[in-house]
């Protein structure tokens, strides 16, 4: 659709999406395992040449990210194609959307905490890093990568990191949440954050729908997509950005910028109140925090989809002033996955126009260090 | 706006058979056009959620379930129901029923079939 939604505001100048720099902090490149093979170290190559024999289902892959899908399969639904596997496809496709610059996650790989085999984890982090560089960060200057960590092998990530962090297009780190083993505060992952840290790159959590027994992802009494889906992203988010502040990661990596991802904005103000009331009674628990916890999470990013849709849109507006949302909050997309959030829709809300500028591209440009074209 | 109705030739019927639909453009607008067991009906290709392009769907029947099913699950419209492709919103074309939000009606068109088979809608 090419409509230009206008934003108008008493006495402001109209902005369009067109003029605008947007910025989309998430969106997804379909990493065929036939591509990976190419970049796959051996003997993994064999095995993912192995794997590309059979028909690929929507995030659904044996050995990579296999889901047991007990979905009913009703005549109907979705017909959109829901993979991009060219970068000037998503160029393309971005152009529809009026989005200027984009980062890159993977599609498969958002379970890759779930493969059990810690070394193939670690040659497919790293043929997927070599991919994206060669396929998509070569070509289109705006579509920028994050690199993949492998949270089965920390050291081999924080590795990865510095090997990619000077690869033109690389902008942040990529952590992998859903069915996570160890969550993101443990000292383990110290290697990762030092890595970050040292090559200035942010790190960036993002969760996936699965069932796994680990929390929180014991979701096996739920019947419903709906049920999996609302839990599965927002307590991923909830449980690690808990864990790193129970261990201070934002006090022993001063230096680090954390973004949560793809879990919407609605649990921030409510874990933050959690948080900085607990820790009245318990900061002896956590003495290397010296602010409420509150005064670090204004330091993390959030991104926006899937954003909340109150049917009071200005309570929308409400919501984003509950966790400084002008500040912290990075519009993203998700294109091009099911649940993805138009930019007109983004745009069209209520904010105010310097609200809008930040979210729509600001936030995301400071945090990721993009510059934007001329 | 106001303005006065016309109708606006979309093509003919032996081109849309029943069970299939497409997308025109009329009088500055887009419109679905469905044929439903020979019945042509038409409703706006604009999904009032995210304003997605809801004709461009697939065309099914629904899940159902309540007192008047006898809380059983019924599967019911079969081929009345078009599912939006942004992010899957159903809606009964032929009354232009929202499906999960029963206050939400789409507008419906009159599409008129003269007798040699050129279809007209009302607009």
């Amino acid at each position: 659709m090419a409509e230009r939604a206008q934003a108008t505001g008493r006495g402001e100048a109209r902005e369009t999406l067109a003029t605008l720099f947007v910025v989309d902090a998430d969106v997804h490149v379909h990493e065929a395992p036939d591509e990976l093979a190419e970049h796959a170290e051996p003997p993994w190559d064999v095995a993912l040449r192995e794997i590309a024999k059979v028909d690929e289902r929507y995030l659904d892959l044996p050995a990579i990210s296999p889901r047991a899908e007990y979905r009913i399969p009703w005549p109907g639904g979705s017909n959109r194609p829901q993979t991009v596997s060219t970068a000037a496809d998503m160029r393309r496709e971005l152009d529809d959307l009026h989005v200027d610059d984009a980062i890159l996650f993977p599609d498969h790989l958002l379970s890759l905490a779930l493969v059990r085999e810690p070394a193939f984890a670690v040659a497919l982090a790293r043929a997927y890093n070599d991919w994206l560089a060669d396929r998509w960060l070569r070509h289109e200057p705006t579509l920028h990568g994050a690199i993949v960590v492998p949270p089965q092998d920390p050291r081999a990530g924080a590795a990865e990191i510095r090997r990619h962090a000077a690869t033109p297009g690389f902008v942040c780190a990529y952590l992998p949440a859903a069915g996570l083993k160890t969550l993101y505060g443990h000292e383990q992952y110290d290697p990762v954050y030092d890595a970050a840290q040292e090559t200035g790159l942010p790190v960036a959590i993002h969760s996936v729908e699965a069932v796994y027994p680990v929390f929180p992802f014991q979701l096996e009494q739920f019947r419903t997509a709906m049920a999996v889906h609302a839990l599965a992203h927002p307590l991923a988010m909830v449980a690690n950005l808990v864990s790193m502040l129970e261990t201070a990661v934002p006090v022993r990596f001063p230096g680090l910028r954390i973004a949560f991802m793809e879990a919407g904005t609605g649990w921030v103000p409510w874990i933050a109140n959690r948080l900085d009331k607990e820790y009245i009674e318990r900061r002896r628990e956590v003495p290397l925090l010296q602010e409420r916890p509150s005064h670090y999470m204004s330091r993390f990013r959030y991104g926006t989809q899937p954003i909340e849709e109150p049917e009071a849109r200005a309570d929308l507006v409400k919501l984003f002033e509950l966790f400084d949302g002008e500040h912290t909050a990075m519009f993203a997309s998700d294109w091009p996955h099911h649940d993805f959030d138009h930019t007109q829709h983004v745009f069209g809300l209520p904010f105010g126009a310097e609200a809008r500028r930040r979210i729509m591209g600001l936030n995301a440009a400071e945090f990721f260090r993009i510059e934007r074209r001329p | 706006m106001s303005g006065g109705v016309a109708e606006h030739p979309i093509g003919r019927l032996e081109d849309l058979p029943p069970g299939t639909h497409r997308v025109v453009r009329v009088a500055n607008r887009e419109l679905g056009v469905f044929n439903i067991d020979g019945t042509v009906h038409a409703i706006p290709n604009l999904c009032p959620h995210q304003r997605g392009p809801l004709c461009e769907g697939s065309v099914s029947g629904t899940i159902d379930s309540g007192p008047h099913t006898d809380w059983k699950l019924a599967w019911i419209w079969d081929g009345e129901v078009v599912t939006c492709p942004w992010h899957s919103l159903e809606f009964h074309v032929p009354t232009g029923r929202c499906v999960a939000f029963a206050d939400i009606r789409l507008r419906t068109y009159e599409v008129r079939v003269s007798d040699d088979g050129a279809l007209r809608v009302v607009v």
